[in-house]
């Protein structure tokens, strides 16, 4: 009986010792991978890179984003607004309601900050993103480029972030901050050329 | 305290933490606007 207890102890221990420690992980892997310095990567050569180094049985046409900054290239869900709940928990969802690259105006992505199911918060490092960071969008298969304009922590029932706009931009928004997200993190990117065949 | 009552406590100190990382699995704060 000494030695079950003992077992047991031991598996409380590793259950909430993983509980506790996987909220942080990806910032450990972020560390690791930025060791070094800053190294801030551009579009094309973000995309080279995970395009030889990924899966080459993954399918990456279609359309994406990628921000090198976040270590991110993920498609864009597309769906209604009265599924958001599955979209938001399978990637990063275009919201229907916002405009595309071809169309000018504000298109608008959101993805959850963190989750302990995967994937475990596509935008989980979107407060690492600085001005001037570069940010791609595959859209029809041309190449988009957006630059980082601002970024901004807002209320939730600030709506107007995601309303129409005159000038043609890209946000994204997800919750802020990691623990207790009672607020939402929004960055703001302005387009750098009309697109490109990636 | 015996090793059977300890054995109990610890089964259930078990079943609540797993029971709460499956709980917070299952939860998926509202990220949406408005």
């Amino acid at each position: 009986m000494r030695r079950v207890n003992f077992v047991l102890l031991g598996l409380i221990i590793l259950v909430n010792l993983y509980t506790i420690a996987l909220p942080f992980l990806p910032n450990i892997g972020y560390w690791w991978h930025n060791r070094g310095g800053d190294k801030p990567v551009s579009v094309a050569a973000y995309i080279k890179k995970t395009t030889n180094s990924s899966n080459p049985n993954e399918d990456t046409s279609g359309n994406r984003i990628i921000i090198p900054r976040m270590s991110l290239n993920t498609p864009l869900l597309e769906g209604p607004k009265s599924d958001s709940f599955n979209l938001l928990k399978a990637g990063a969802w275009h919201l229907p309601f916002s405009t595309d690259p071809t169309q000018g105006g504000n298109m608008v992505v959101a993805a959850h900050r963190f989750s302990y199911t995967g994937p475990r918060g596509l935008f989980y490092f979107l407060d690492k993103l600085q001005v001037g960071d570069e940010i791609g969008v595959q859209w029809g298969g041309k190449l988009y480029h957006y630059q980082v304009a601002s970024t901004r922590v807002v209320s939730p029932t600030e709506i107007s972030v995601q309303g129409p706009t005159d000038d043609t931009r890209l946000t994204l928004y997800t919750c802020t901050p990691l623990f207790n997200p009672v607020n939402r993190l929004v960055v703001v990117a302005k387009p750098v050329d009309e697109g490109a065949t990636p | 305290m015996n090793e059977k009552t300890k054995f109990w406590v610890l089964l259930g100190l078990l079943v609540l933490s797993i029971a709460l990382l499956v709980y917070l699995s299952t939860q998926s704060s509202n990220v949406l606007l408005g």
